[in-house]
């Protein structure tokens, strides 16, 4: 990484020229926007849209890269049929990205390039540019320290801001981030920003609240898959899927064809599923191997330790999100402290 | 390559195997297409979907067709059994591992057949069939739910005359007027008449997996291990490629780390009959 000993400084505004030269080189630029209580990725053309003391979006920025719902191609039924495949995307910034989000894009695009690549998720990602952005805070339901996937990070941006009091540190992460850096004419910044954000790092690290630890955690799941807890948990679960829609590492699709009303053409479409509901493992003929909601919540939480398919591609990454929106207030959390022995 | 995107196949022929299995003859129109025996195809019928079919013809005929055995039991299956020869399919793949072909040369095999798993098998048997040589003594045991329900009948005579082996068939209940000169009852009863030596031997099974449970358990008994047991696992797919997620049993995906699995490998996953 050539780029890390080179660093930049500069101030709101300088911010906001980052954004608007983003915008002028084509980009669709993205950022946490505040609605009501909640934080969204939305579209955004200057700094001032943007919270910067965030703490996280309701949906992750996987949103933009593997969208909810996505054509994968188009058919015609004619005589036989033809299949015509979708074009590029266009280019997208991911301005604001929290460190437990960029590691949990860094999972997905680890995931998505296994042998054969997903050549949607690949194209959208290789024309997406991300801006990296340390949290400013911690809340009770953060827990990427014992995860190791904050609140320092050193990958997964093309530049880092952090926010360092009297002005923000800007770290290029990639090539692109550099030049980008270099051509706003930003000034270097000496050590003393480096050391404010060092500092701000130790004391986020002091309150973080919750703890995950992943040593151990998965091969511990595996071993007790008749753990009472799986089914007291499973009791108050509603089966909503709410989890894993806002989880960040979540990558299950389903996938459809859409007739149009001549019956001669349509689409093939791709959605995001969700294994916490029934119909995700239902096979012919009414069978299903997830019938039982422990099942799923199980399923679902054996993936999140890293224990299921997806292994730690799909695994947890701290951001909380699961917990905050969960109707039932289970607490992935809790059911492994149970499972490590804890009450 | 876009792995989402099927090829075009056309139907050539079709065989009803039973009242509800019918066997397509695909020819692939734009090239080569290669498998090994217990490999799978994604088959789509576009506007209606996609569904996982094994692959039930031989590997060296590859390159001028495949063939599918397919059971109608839905929406893409019954949409299959409505077209007629000279119609298209796409087909994506093939996908998955395969039987341990390689492994089970110069030992004996137990094949295991129930309903219309056999389609999977039937790569495997028509490559002992061919290649002879290559294996001990094969013993190859197959259950339906009635006689009409067997498929391949036409070729029962060579599967049962393959020297030093044998063919044992068995069904559930015989209708009354059906004629039928062999066993009755579930498909591991036959498991008494099994000769084949658990120490130097491997098993492939396909069935229903409540099927393969019973299966399991006998053959655990007599002495075979769980590594020597192959099984063929089916688990809804919705991608074939380990990307969509439907098809996991606990840490395994079935379309590309199956969709054979040792007993061994699956006996600690979660979430199956097995
Ligand atoms: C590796 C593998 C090999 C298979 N080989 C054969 C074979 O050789 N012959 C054969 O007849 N059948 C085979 N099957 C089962 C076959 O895929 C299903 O019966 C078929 O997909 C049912 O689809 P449907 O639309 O007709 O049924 P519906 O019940 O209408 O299906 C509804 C939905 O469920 C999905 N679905 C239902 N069952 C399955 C299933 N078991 N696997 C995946 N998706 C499912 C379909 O994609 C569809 O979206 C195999 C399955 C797997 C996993
Ligand atoms: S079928 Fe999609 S992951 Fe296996």
């Amino acid at each position: 990484m050539g780029g890390a000993s080179q660093l930049f400084k500069t101030d709101l505004e300088g911010l906001d020229r980052l954004i608007r030269k983003l915008r002028s080189g084509g980009y669709v630029v993205y950022g946490p926007v505040k609605q009501g209580r909640s934080w969204f990725f939305l579209e955004i053309d200057s700094v001032k849209q943007v919270d910067l003391n965030y703490v996280r979006t309701v949906l992750p920025p996987k949103k933009l890269l593997h969208p909810p719902r996505e054509k994968l191609f188009e058919f015609k039924l004619d005589d036989g049929f033809e299949v015509s495949e979708k074009p590029t995307p266009s280019a997208v910034a991911l301005f604001g990205v929290h460190p437990c989000d960029l590691k949990a894009i860094e999972r997905q695009d680890e995931f998505f390039s296994q042998t054969p690549e997903d050549p949607y998720y690949l194209a959208r990602r290789r024309n997406t540019l991300i801006i990296g952005l340390t949290c400013t805070r911690v809340d009770e339901n953060c827990f990427c320290l014992s995860r190791g996937t904050g609140p320092e990070v050193s990958t997964g941006f093309d530049i880092l801001i952090t926010d360092v009091g009297n002005g923000y540190l800007l770290e290029p992460g990639s090539a692109k981030g550099l030049e980008l850096l270099k051509s706003l004419g930003f000034q270097e910044a000496g050590d003393e920003y480096l050391e404010a954000k060092q500092k701000l790092i130790e004391e986020l690290k002091k309150s973080f609240t919750k703890h995950m630890p992943s040593e151990g955690l998965a091969e511990l799941a595996k071993s007790l898959l008749d753990h009472e807890v799986w089914k007291e948990t499973a009791e108050r679960c509603l089966s909503c899927g709410n989890c894993s829609l806002v989880c960040p590492t979540c990558y299950c699709f389903d996938v459809y064809d859409v007739l149009e009303l001549n019956l001669r053409s349509g689409v093939r479409v791709r959605e995001l599923d969700s294994c916490q509901l029934l119909e995700y493992a239902e096979v012919a003929l009414g069978g299903n191997f997830r019938r039982n909601r422990f099942q799923r919540l199980r399923h679902w939480m054996l993936c999140k330790f890293g224990a299921a398919g997806g292994g730690l591609y799909s695994s947890c990454v701290g951001c909380g999100r699961c917990i905050v929106y969960c109707p039932a207030s289970i607490d992935l959390t809790e059911v492994a402290g149970r499972l490590r022995g804890g009450g | 390559m876009n792995p989402y995107v099927p090829r075009i196949a056309v139907i050539e022929s079709i065989v009803d195997e039973t009242p509800d299995i019918k066997t397509f003859r695909l020819r692939i129109t734009d090239g080569g297409f290669s498998f090994v025996p217990g490999q799978f195809v994604m088959v789509s019928v576009l506007g209606v979907g996609e569904s996982a079919i094994s692959i039930s013809s031989h590997p060296d005929d590859a390159e001028k067709f495949i063939e599918i055995s397919v059971r109608k039991v839905g929406n893409v299956t019954g949409s299959l059994f409505r077209l007629k020869p000279g119609d298209k399919v796409g087909v994506r793949g093939p996908f998955g591992n395969g039987w341990p072909v390689d492994k089970a040369v110069g030992k004996d095999l137990l094949i295991v057949g129930g309903g219309c798993g056999q389609g999977a098998l039937r790569p495997l048997i028509l490559d002992v069939l061919r290649h002879r040589d290559r294996y001990g003594r094969v013993e190859i045991l197959y259950g339906a739910r009635t006689p009409q329900d067997l498929m391949f009948k036409y070729e029962h005579d060579v599967w049962a005359s393959v020297p030093q082996g044998c063919l044992l068939l068995t069904v559930d209940r015989v209708p009354p007027g059906v004629e039928w000169k062999h066993n009755v009852g579930v498909v591991t009863r036959l498991f008494e008449h099994v000769t084949v030596d658990p120490a130097n031997s491997l098993v492939c099974i396909c069935g229903p997996e409540i099927m393969m449970h019973f299966a399991v358990k006998g053959l655990l008994s007599m002495g075979f291990k769980g590594d020597q047991i192959y099984l063929s696992m089916e688990r809804r797919m919705k991608c074939g490629v380990g990307k969509c997620g439907h098809c996991q049993i606990g840490g395994k995906y079935v379309c590309k780390d199956g969709p054979i699995f040792t007993y061994e490998e699956l006996k600690l996953e979660p979430d199956k009959i097995l």
